[in-house]
């Protein structure tokens, strides 16, 4: 009874700030507070579709595992609930946006919506051929061969962007379980999940050395608790080179003979043809887009771009809705270029984000936005060197494919000497005509953390104003949102002398 | 007979004080060039070609990490800070070259931030596979091939095969004489202390073999017929990753538990193996070097690295698993999640202590070791 009487007494203490939180997300309150009629018609279209996609899913989940099958899969997949926030993220990225760039960053959510769709049917509804995949080895040769696949890590993406604490309790249950604190947040998101049981099995699992110690050391654990079968790829620490090239390509040939035997799946070349060609058709939109954005003020930036290529290039590379999202991405940018029209009116700063983006707090770009007209042109998990993958045999096409993993983010910045690192950064910074670069140093990247010394020097010698901000990629209890702000605050007024503009 | 046993072993304390100890200027000043590495997947026989000797890289004695703080972060294993802090103090000054390997993210960056403050004249990074199969072993063979032309044409030395093959040599009889008095703690009562045993080892590896050998095979006659190290309540093993300073395991010992097996980079269980050779050498030393090391790096190794911790702990009759942890090793951090559940699973008592490289924390540590050695009720 005294309990209970607590539990409704510190009810009552949240209530006010979750109904305030509640109100800040709704509809309602965009529509009263919109920029103007145009943008709020372009909200509700996207908030509408976003519905509609989810609602449809929810029909289709109860159709094929019936209503006893999907509330046992609600109850235990309970982040499903999270993602049904979706709206909430959209309604923070929106704020203060108009126009093509408001529509151009709604579309890029509702493209990861409908992704997430997708990839929530290959993780439920076939588990007899569903393969895991590690967030770096790309999901093109799994589906090549007729095998469902999800990306284990991609809850632990998704969750902290669209709720900054969902994450928090998976880190604490991989902490608990005796994993280091200090290791990065995603992989300890991962392994809580694993732990918790919020994730399905599937009959093999995909790994590699990538990105960093704590990602490939946790699938140890991982393939112990799941208790099924895992080839670990292992990219070369020098990869450019024809050697390196050639090693990984046996690698990856021998992981094809390896699920080949495991699973049902057998490689289907024309259908591995099809899916490079998805992919040079994405790059070939994805290099115009950046070759637009080069343009001062840029014609559309931050979630259009970002977000863009994290979903759409990394966990769906071979859907041809994401060979659509980029051609009406492009579009958006060229009708803003002929109409004279700035993504940002005020842009008065660009920058380039470098080190994954702040996922506990993806609206900082936002807010940054509308305080000090400061524009994320790029960042470090977007920026590549791909080529287009020579499709003629399937030969080239391996080799293709295997260059574009190597040349990845995350990859290529997390291998080889501390020119691949560097040399992107100083490159994009004349590319995209940045004024300053920001460095997300998230505390548990360790490789990222050892090379702001070098980093802050080179900056100190070319003259760019460098901002180190200190945080973790889903852990907003290391540092707090505000503590994020006041960082980028005291960097513009010390730094760059800025004045705000929303005051 | 004690006092003897003292004066062999002051011998190898003194040489540990400096990682550019006595024997490397005295291998030095005859002609000869020291080689630094830092990594156990850097082979040491390659490393004693010719004229060639391989110093294993310490930092023993550091007192702070100011400067490497400075480019490497505080968030970044101590060892690797220590190393950047003793090359930016020339302490290896007299190294002639350094072989890395990017064995993780702090070693890799080590690597990237000694070219840019402090490039070496010679420096070679091994690119090792992380997992063993039939094309890596091939393509860490090349990589084998790559170093020793390097070593040739920059030093002018002689890595032929039959150079390599009287190096195997030279290493096989030096690991044995080490192993010997390795095995004499499998005995109830060894001759030698776990802080004796750790001082021969770290100044073996940071010295000329051939010049320290002597005073190895001293100490083996020395204690062989011996008996008893004192009064223990309980017999340890120590796994983990680097670790080179003595006076950790002294603080062990001192609270009652004699450390009897080691299974850690810089430790004798693996490490100090004999290099097989049916053939080609550099393909017996690149199987020797997957063989030997026991590190998390490698992503298909769990089983084995389990296995030789099962295996060791029967062998030296051991009574509970100390697991020694490098803050900020993201590595063994991780890996030990499933290791201690393993070892616990099958009744083995585990302390798992995170530390610096640097000896800190003394009262901490005694108090753990102290109640981990009362919770086995010893």
């Amino acid at each position: 009874m005294k309990n209970m009487r607590s539990y409704l007494k510190s009810l009552s203490v949240k209530l006010p700030d979750a109904a305030k939180r509640l109100w800040h997300g709704s509809l309602p309150e965009y529509l009263i507070s919109s920029a103007d009629l145009g943008a709020a018609l372009i909200y509700m279209k996207y908030w509408a579709l976003n519905c509609l996609t989810i609602g449809k899913y929810m029909i289709e989940m109860n159709l094929r595992l019936g209503p006893a099958g999907s509330i046992r899969t609600l109850i235990r997949n309970p982040w499903l609930f999270t993602l049904l926030k979706v709206n909430g993220l959209m309604r923070r990225y929106g704020r203060g946006r108009t126009g093509l760039y408001l529509e151009s960053v709604c579309m890029a959510v509702n493209s990861v919506v409908t992704g997430n769709i997708d990839m929530l049917r290959q993780m439920f509804h076939h588990p007899e051929r569903m393969v895991i995949n590690e967030d770096l080895v790309p999901v093109d040769i799994i589906h090549a061969m007729g095998l469902d696949a999800y990306l284990l890590e991609g809850m632990g993406i998704m969750l902290p962007i669209v709720d900054p604490e969902s994450a928090t309790k998976y880190i604490d249950v991989a902490e608990n379980e005796g994993m280091n604190p200090d290791a990065c947040s995603l992989p300890k998101t991962t392994v809580g999940m694993v732990i918790k049981g919020h994730l399905p099995k599937g009959i093999a699992m995909v790994s590699s050395n990538l990105p960093c110690d704590a990602g490939a050391a946790s699938y140890t654990f991982i393939e112990r608790a799941y208790g099924i079968p895992t080839y670990r790829l292992d990219v070369p620490y020098d990869f450019t080179n024809e050697r390196a090239e050639n090693l990984f390509m046996e690698d990856v040939s021998a992981m094809i003979a390896w699920l080949e035997e495991r699973t049902p799946g057998r490689m289907d070349w024309d259908r591995f043809r099809e899916i490079c060609e998805n992919r040079n058709r994405i790059l070939e939109l994805e290099l115009e887009l950046w070759d637009m954005i080069r343009l001062r003020p840029a014609p559309l930036a931050s979630e259009a771009v970002w977000l863009s290529h994290l979903w759409n290039v990394n966990v769906t590379p071979d859907y041809k809705e994401s060979v659509r999202h980029f051609e009406k991405i492009v579009t958006l940018a060229r009708r803003n270029i002929e109409t004279g029209t700035p993504a940002t009116v005020n842009e008065r700063y660009r920058t380039v984000v470098w080190n994954p983006p702040f996922l506990n707090f993806s609206d900082i770009f936002n807010w940054a936005e509308r305080t000090y007209g400061l524009t994320v042109i790029n960042d470090s998990m977007t920026y590549h060197h791909h080529t287009p993958i020579n499709t003629s045999t399937p030969e080239t096409m391996l080799r293709g494919w295997c260059r574009t993993v190597m040349q990845g983010p995350m990859v290529r910045h997390t291998r080889g000497p501390a020119e691949n690192y560097l040399d992107d950064i100083f490159r994009m910074v004349r590319q995209f005509d940045l004024d300053m670069v920001w460095v997300a140093n998230h505390v548990g990247c360790k490789g990222g953390q050892a090379m702001n010394g070098i980093l802050r020097e080179k900056c100190r010698e070319k003259g760019i104003p460098l901002l180190v901000l200190d945080y973790d990629l889903s852990d907003p209890r290391i540092v707090s949102h505000d503590n994020m702000k006041r960082q980028v605050e005291h960097f513009m007024d010390n730094v760059m002398k800025a004045k705000r503009i929303d005051q | 007979m004690n006092d003897e046993k003292q004066r062999v072993m002051k011998v190898f304390r003194e040489l540990l004080e400096d990682p550019q100890n006595r024997l490397v200027d005295q291998a030095a000043g005859s002609g000869r060039i020291p080689v630094g590495y830092s990594c156990s997947f850097v082979p040491e026989p390659l490393l004693m070609a010719d004229r060639l000797f391989p110093v294993r890289l310490h930092a023993t004695g550091v007192a702070g990490t100011e400067i490497a703080d400075n480019y490497l972060s505080s968030l970044v294993c101590s060892y690797t800070r220590s190393l950047l802090e003793f090359a930016m103090d020339e302490r290896y000054d007299r190294i002639r070259g350094f072989v890395f390997v990017p064995s993780c993210a702090h070693m890799q960056r080590l690597i990237d931030n000694l070219d840019y403050l402090k490039r070496p004249g010679f420096r070679h990074v091994i690119d090792v596979p992380r997992k063993r199969c039939d094309f890596t072993l091939k393509w860490q063979e090349e990589e084998l091939h790559m170093l020793a032309d390097k070593l040739s044409s920059h030093f002018g030395v002689d890595t032929s095969d039959a150079a390599l093959m009287k190096a195997i040599d030279e290493w096989n009889h030096f690991s044995g004489a080490v192993r010997a008095i390795g095995e004499l703690r499998k005995r109830r009562s060894p001759p030698i202390t776990g802080v004796e045993f750790h001082h021969v080892v770290m100044a073996s590896l940071a010295s000329p073999k051939d010049l320290i050998l002597p005073y190895v095979e001293e100490l083996h006659r020395k204690i062989r017929h011996e008996e008893g190290a004192g009064n223990f309540r309980a017999r340890l093993m120590l796994v983990g990753g680097h670790l080179h300073d003595p006076d950790f395991i002294r603080i062990i010992e001192s609270q009652g538990g004699l450390v009897v097996a080691d299974r850690f980079c810089t430790g004798s269980i693996l490490g100090l193996m004999p290099v097989q050779v049916d053939g080609d050498p550099f393909r017996a030393l690149a199987e020797h070097t997957f063989e030997k090391t026991l590190c998390p790096r490698m992503m298909e190794d769990f089983d084995r690295r389990l296995k030789a911790i099962m295996d060791t702990v029967k062998e030296y009759k051991v009574d509970g698993v100390v697991l020694e942890i490098i803050k900020f090793c993201d590595l063994w951090g991780v890996d030990s999640m499933p290791l201690v559940n393993e070892l616990r699973k099958e009744g083995i008592p585990v302390l798992k202590l995170e530390r610096e490289y640097r000896l800190g924390g003394e009262g901490q540590l005694r108090t753990r070791v102290q109640a981990f050695i009362e919770s086995m009720g010893r």
